[in-house]
């Protein structure tokens, strides 16, 4: 094992993020392309960024494996702190405040909270004594999500927080947890769905009764579980009774933007028309009506995939989809072949929150999935996020790296 | 916990990628939906998202008269207009104080108009305003100016009447006409509405591509786009120099004349007194001038040529003379004796001449405008002969002028009288009273006049039009309009040979001398009207030259006095600068028939004066 330090860069990371990079070089480059305009300033930016990320990465890589270990708490704590102080020093922007001002840097406290959420609970859970399947430990690793969750969605930061709630069930489940715990976590929100369909409640419920008895767990445990959903299914309706017509709207919203066409629905409606009219082979590059002539909304950052659908067509989202299908399984599978646990489950952590912001920001352009202020991971224009994704890789480069340790 | 057992991790692993690899599936169907089954739809949506269609208004129409001169011209007015999607809602605050409108009132107008079409807000914006707006460009995002045309009138150019108004469309047409775009400009009333159509043009398109915040980056396709047509011209029948004249005869005074080529049945004249400045009711109307037009008693804004109605007095004889003659109830050599008086039952009424006209004839009656022969006339006549008659000569529907609101006054029938004062309810009285043109019985200036132009032509008449031709800008070609020509059925020459001569001695030495032309040879009668505001309404009609008429008015003063003193000079003054472009120096006054004739309304029971129309009735097409 005595190689040279150059050797143990992982370049399939390297290569597919590379690649992914430069298609949101590419891709920012036209949105943010005004005819007539030498230089523009929004693209030297992100190249200055993704640079900037790039060398961050391999800094991270180099940085000991142990300390990474041992500073996890550490770096959580300081996570914590600095989402405490957003609402009382933090800068507002888009009617939140998000943001905290350190001289001319902005920084965004919930994108170190993602990370440090999944080192923290990697970290607790890597722990010898620590059995995932004891309901103790098992709260104390929700609390330890949950936490920089409840802070960022009072923001009100409802996309990023979101995240920490997608972290759960992956980072337990690839912590050995039982199909069981998971069930008993996931079918009260599906009870509530099916709620306001009699017929729907009902199959559901002959459904859950029956995995319930399949279960073999101890009998007064049954009856609990089947007695809470039920009543969860007999108080949604009445909760969304006491709803006031806005909110009802702005829940439907949240769930079916098309159906308001001025709001969120305009966005989506002017992503799908840009995607759609890009066709197969797409309208090439810089020669998408919809992107040049701004029709996107945020197409530089929320909506920036749009831009890749109109100018590169099907073939151009595919090529890119695909990049990021195999960073995903790469990840995993160096996740299944770490040797330390914090590593592994951290590993999965960081795959899990890129999977779910790519998930639901290209969902979101082609309607698929809710508007929620994601951005796409190495295609989005901004500085914060490039870097904290960057972050991330590196973090996987150096567990990579450092696979035999443990 | 431990690190498991390294199959167990790889089992993980498979399940988290088979989960990872199905989100993406499911999305990637999202992608083959929109790119490859519906792309076609998107294509067409993003062609229509990028290009904006914008109209280009058309130049009204210009209105002249015979000679080509301009009476209706335009002039550029601007118009601040907001681009809904991106406007904000102060800049909106902002614009309603500059324009001292209500924020809500802008927001209600863009908020039908969801997008990037301009709607205007505030159309002739002052100079000032329109300097602020252009400054302050930068700081008000999604305001423009436009601009439009307005109306113009040349200087000393009035009858408001005849051209009418332009307005806006309102959202009750726009229901009916789906093609009428909010702030597209129509005729409201006068030629404008009566020729709006040919007026109003073409509307042009432009095509341009266009950004999300409403800028336009370029052309689209210039072999798409097509230009804007030129509204017509509308030529009118009459010179605008008599017009001018006719209208100045009337300084004073409240009434109306109409003049009528008996040739064709071309206007030569359409005056309608107290009138207003059309330049106050073109572009933004004044509230205060607005108020002040409505409400003064004078009712400027009513066309009187055409819409109002009065008793016709004594002209309406001829009438009853034509029926008597025409249905051999007398023959012309017929005569009644009228002491000054009649009997009617047991009332005694007076004829205008208190001294009585003595043993006349008909020709003698129409001359000396005998109330007591035309009593005894209408008696022999009845009502329904009288009806038909009455009909036979336009009165009591539309001549069908080429502009709109005109009245069809009214003629009353036996089941008229029956359904309102019951069949026993009115008496021969009513009927006396009608043969002298009193009564129930309505006419407008504009049916006395075609009357005229029906005898000078012996029963043949032309639709009355103002419109002589239009010229077409598209085609470059004048248009004329097919002008359709009517023929009174049944009334002989010979009836008309007596009448004519009747009228020729009225003007010749009877009732209405002060009409008479030096060295032009004309017929008339005069009227005076009973009415309930005051002084008799002074009627007078008439044709000239007398052996090929050229020429046929009707003039009525509204309360003016007799017909003979008031409204025969007027015509005479007309067709003075008809006839010779100047007025002739009057010779000495004979004395001896300077008396007017009044009638004497039969005081009979039931007996009512119909009133005239209702205040509130008048100009109701005018609502600012």
């Amino acid at each position: 094992m005595k190689k040279n330090i150059v050797s143990r860069i992982d370049f399939v990371i390297i290569i597919l993020t590379s690649l992914l990079i430069t298609a949101g070089l590419i891709a920012v480059y036209s949105a943010v392309h005004a005819p007539g305009l030498a230089q523009n300033l929004y693209f030297t930016k992100q190249v200055t960024f993704a640079v900037t990320g790039f060398l961050l990465m391999l800094t991270i890589a180099f940085i000991p494996f142990k300390l990474i270990e041992r500073s996890s708490y550490f770096i959580y704590g300081t996570a914590l702190i600095l989402l405490l102080l957003v609402p009382l020093i933090g800068v507002k922007g888009f009617g939140a405040e998000r943001w905290l001002a350190i001289g001319s840097f902005k920084l965004q406290p919930s994108e170190l909270a993602k990370l440090a959420s999944v080192l923290a609970a990697a970290r607790y859970l890597s722990k010898p004594e620590i059995d995932v399947n004891r309901w103790k430990h098992i709260l104390i690793t929700l609390a330890i999500i949950l936490l920089p969750f409840v802070l960022i969605a009072k923001q009100p930061d409802l996309g990023t927080s979101l995240v920490f709630l997608a972290l759960l069930i992956p980072v337990l489940f690839w912590a050995g947890i039982r199909w069981f715990i998971i069930f008993i976590f996931v079918s009260p929100i599906l009870t509530a769905v099916f709620a306001f369909n009699f017929w729907a409640f009902l199959v559901w419920m002959i459904i859950i009764s029956t995995i319930l008895l399949l279960s073999k767990q101890k009998l007064p445990i049954l009856i609990f579980i089947f007695l809470m959903h039920i009543a969860v299914g007999l108080t949604t309706p009445v909760l969304w009774g006491q709803l006031r017509p806005y909110q009802q709207q702005r829940i439907l919203t949240f769930a079916n933007p098309e159906a308001d066409p001025k709001g969120a629905g305009y966005q989506i409606i002017q992503s799908k028309t840009a995607i759609g009219s890009g066709g197969i082979w797409g309208k090439g590059f810089l020669r998408g009506s919809q992107t040049q002539l701004k029709f996107l909304p945020a197409q530089h950052t929320d909506f920036i995939f749009s831009v890749i659908g109109e100018e590169f067509g099907f073939f151009g989202i595919s090529v890119v989809i695909g990049l990021f299908i195999l960073l995903f399984l790469y990840l995993l599978y160096l996740a299944a072949n770490l040797r330390s646990v914090f590593a592994s489950i951290s590993l999965v952590g960081i795959t899990t929150i890129l999977a779910f912001h790519v998930i639901i920001n290209i969902g979101m352009t082609v309607g698929l999935a809710p508007v929620t202020g994601l951005p796409l991971p190495f295609i989005s224009y901004g500085g914060s996020f490039l870097l904290s994704v960057f972050t991330m890789i590196g973090f996987a480069l150096n567990f990579s790296m450092n696979r035999y340790k443990n | 916990m431990r690190l498991p057992e390294k199959n167990t991790l790889e089992k993980r692993q498979l399940i988290y990628s088979v989960i990872l690899i199905l989100f993406f599936l499911f999305i990637l169907s999202g992608f083959i939906r929109l790119q490859v089954t519906h792309k076609n739809i998107y294509v067409q949506k993003s062609i229509s998202n990028s290009i904006r269609k914008v109209e280009i208004y058309p130049v009204r129409g210009l209105i002249r008269d015979i000679n080509g001169a301009i009476l209706v011209d335009n002039r550029p007015s601007f118009a601040a207009a907001v681009i809904p999607k991106a406007v904000s809602d102060s800049t909106i605050q902002e614009l309603a104080r500059l324009f001292n409108i209500t924020a809500k009132s802008i927001k209600k107008k863009i908020r039908k108009d969801y997008g990037f079409r301009p709607v205007i807000i505030a159309r002739d914006i002052s100079q000032e305003q329109l300097a602020f707006l252009e400054e302050n460009r930068l700081s008000f995002p999604g305001i423009i100016t436009i601009v439009e045309s307005k109306r113009f009138y040349p200087e000393g150019i009035r009858s408001p009447h005849m051209f009418g108004r332009v307005g806006e469309v309102t959202p009750k047409e726009q229901l009916f006409n789906p093609n009428l775009k909010t702030g597209d400009l129509t005729g409201r009333s006068g030629l404008e509405k009566g020729y709006n159509t040919e007026l109003k043009g073409t509307k042009g398109v432009t095509y341009s591509r266009v950004d999300a915040y409403g800028k336009v980056i370029g052309m689209y396709d210039i072999n798409r786009n097509v230009p804007p047509v030129h509204g017509s011209d509308l030529y009118l029948c009459l010179d605008y120099k008599m017009q001018q004249f006719a209208e100045s005869l009337f300084a004073g005074k409240r009434g109306a004349l109409v003049a009528i080529d008996t040739r064709s049945g071309g206007i030569l004249a359409l005056v309608s007194k107290p009138d207003y400045n059309p330049a106050d009711l073109s572009g933004k109307i004044d509230p205060e001038i607005w108020n002040q037009l409505l409400n003064d008693k004078g009712h400027p804004l009513f066309s009187r040529a055409i819409q109002s109605t009065y008793p016709p007095g004594s002209t309406y004889k001829l009438v009853a003379a034509i029926a008597a003659l025409q249905e051999d109830i007398i023959t012309p050599q017929w005569t009644a004796f009228c002491p000054g008086w009649f009997k009617l039952g047991r009332k005694t009424i007076h004829c205008w001449n208190a001294a009585g006209h003595g043993r006349v004839n008909l020709k003698q009656a129409i001359k000396g405008s005998c109330n007591v022969f035309f009593y005894q006339l209408g008696l022999k006549i009845g009502l329904d002969i009288w009806e038909k008659y009455s009909r036979m000569f336009g009165f009591g529907s539309r001549t069908g002028i080429d502009i709109p609101n005109e009245n069809k006054g009214l003629v009353p029938s036996t089941a008229y009288f029956n359904k309102k004062f019951g069949v026993n309810g009115w008496t021969k009285g009513n009927l006396a009273n009608l043969a002298i043109g009193q009564g129930e019985l309505l006419t407008t200036p504009l049916q006395i006049a075609q009357f005229a132009m029906i005898l000078a032509n012996k029963g043949v008449y032309h639709k009355p039009h103002l419109v002589d031709h239009i010229y077409q800008y598209g085609t470059k070609k004048n248009t004329y309009f097919p002008i359709p020509t009517k023929y009174v059925n049944g009334v002989s020459d010979g009836i008309y040979y007596f009448v004519r001569e009747g009228m020729h001695e009225v003007v010749n030495g009877g009732t209405g001398w002060r009409a008479k032309v030096p060295g032009i040879d004309m017929a008339g009668k005069t009227g005076s009207a009973q009415n309930p505001h005051g002084e008799t309404h002074a009627w007078f009609m008439g044709f000239a030259p007398y052996d090929m008429p050229e020429v046929a008015i009707s003039v009525v003063v509204e309360n003016g006095g007799g017909g003979g003193a008031v409204a025969a000079p007027i015509a005479r003054q007309f067709l003075e600068m008809y006839f010779y472009g100047k007025i002739i120096p009057q010779p000495v006054i004979r004395k001896d028939t300077t008396q007017t004739e009044i009638q004497q309304p039969l005081q009979i029971p039931n007996f009512e004066i119909l009133q005239p129309i209702p205040v509130s009735a008048w100009g109701d097409s005018l609502n600012p």
